[in-house]
């Protein structure tokens, strides 16, 4: 009887973990990699955040809803940067813009002091990443755990800082 | 009595007043009618024609997608709008004209109302909006219509 009860645990637990492995923006998913430059020019991989606790922003200068949304943005990073969380060693945000010009994303970014991780190929809409991610309007956000593992799909205000918290170690 | 009648008056012209209110923030709203809305799926079809009498585009936002379009900015900053303008001038007032931005929904975006209103002033008679309710991926990129290079 054991023995049958082990093989269909590992069975199951198979199936749960092929589940997990597929890649896509769905919670349960592993998120798609991105590989984009930061405003310096260095290219940045999501997958090189692994180990963290990460939300993946998508936003533009030119997007009023994501503009209001940052302030809100930052003191969540503010607040919750160097927590613990169940599957993740501090959050970090991973901010995807679908900005047009160099110059408008840049001065935003100063201006507004939201100096967490920033990447853009500057194609606007025609970025392949809004394909990938199949994005159809902004915001968009995915929360995504230590393993790259998406939690949650757009949620924002409290709703995403419930999120957050419910990740942290009791 | 004379209270009464009092208030019943006031309460008659605060609803009234607050009725009016109400549809003129409705009536007043956007520089176009619905008969200037064009569907993108047309302006593809008049493109992917070349025969065709081909309108005039104006980009409006961020980036010229659609081909042949010319890039004029966002119009919610007043030198774009102004290039716009000069652009008009030289253009008989029949020209077919059509214009889009495709960042937003119409309710969050800034740019179409200035350059609609502008043509509206210019007093330009075949103008048209590109109806684009999502954005321009969803509505244009992602359904293979002709892009810019």
């Amino acid at each position: 009887m054991k023995r049958y009860l082990f093989i269909v645990a590992l069975l199951l637990g198979n199936a749960f973990a092929s589940i997990a492995q597929n890649i896509g923006t769905e919670p349960g998913n592993i998120a798609p990699e991105i590989s984009l430059p930061t405003p310096a020019g260095n290219v940045l991989e999501l997958s090189s955040l692994k180990g963290k606790l990460v939300l993946v922003d998508f936003w533009g200068t030119w997007c009023s809803p994501c503009m209001e949304e940052q302030h809100d943005l930052l003191r969540l990073y503010k607040k919750y940067k160097k927590v613990r969380f169940t599957n993740g060693e501090g959050f970090e945000i991973y901010g995807v813009s679908l900005d047009a010009k160099k110059a408008n994303w840049e001065s935003t970014i100063a201006a507004l002091q939201i100096n967490w991780i920033q990447v853009s190929d500057l194609k606007y809409w025609r970025s392949p990443v809004a394909k990938t991610y199949k994005i159809e309007a902004l915001p968009f956000n995915l929360l995504i755990d230590g393993k790259g593992i998406v939690l949650a799909k757009n949620l924002h205000g409290t709703d995403l800082e419930k999120a957050i918290s419910k990740q942290i170690i009791k | 009595m004379k209270i009464k009648i009092l208030t019943l008056l006031l309460l008659v012209m605060t609803v009234v007043a607050s009725a009016s209110t109400g549809s003129s923030s409705q009536g007043g709203g956007d520089p176009w009618t619905a008969q200037q809305l064009l569907n993108p799926a047309e302006l593809a079809k008049i493109l992917n024609t070349p025969k065709a009498p081909q309108p005039v585009i104006f980009s409006v936002g961020m980036e010229p997608i659609i081909k042949g379009s010319v890039d004029i900015g966002p119009t919610v900053m007043k030198g774009n709008l102004d290039n716009l303008k000069q652009r008009l001038a030289k253009l008989p007032k029949s020209t077919s004209i059509v214009v889009y931005c495709g960042c937003c929904p119409f309710v969050n975006c800034p740019n179409i109302r200035p350059a609609m209103q502008l043509l509206g002033e210019m007093k330009f008679t075949n103008y048209k909006l590109l109806n684009v309710p999502q954005n321009i991926k969803v509505d244009w990129i992602d359904k293979g219509y002709p892009m810019s290079e």
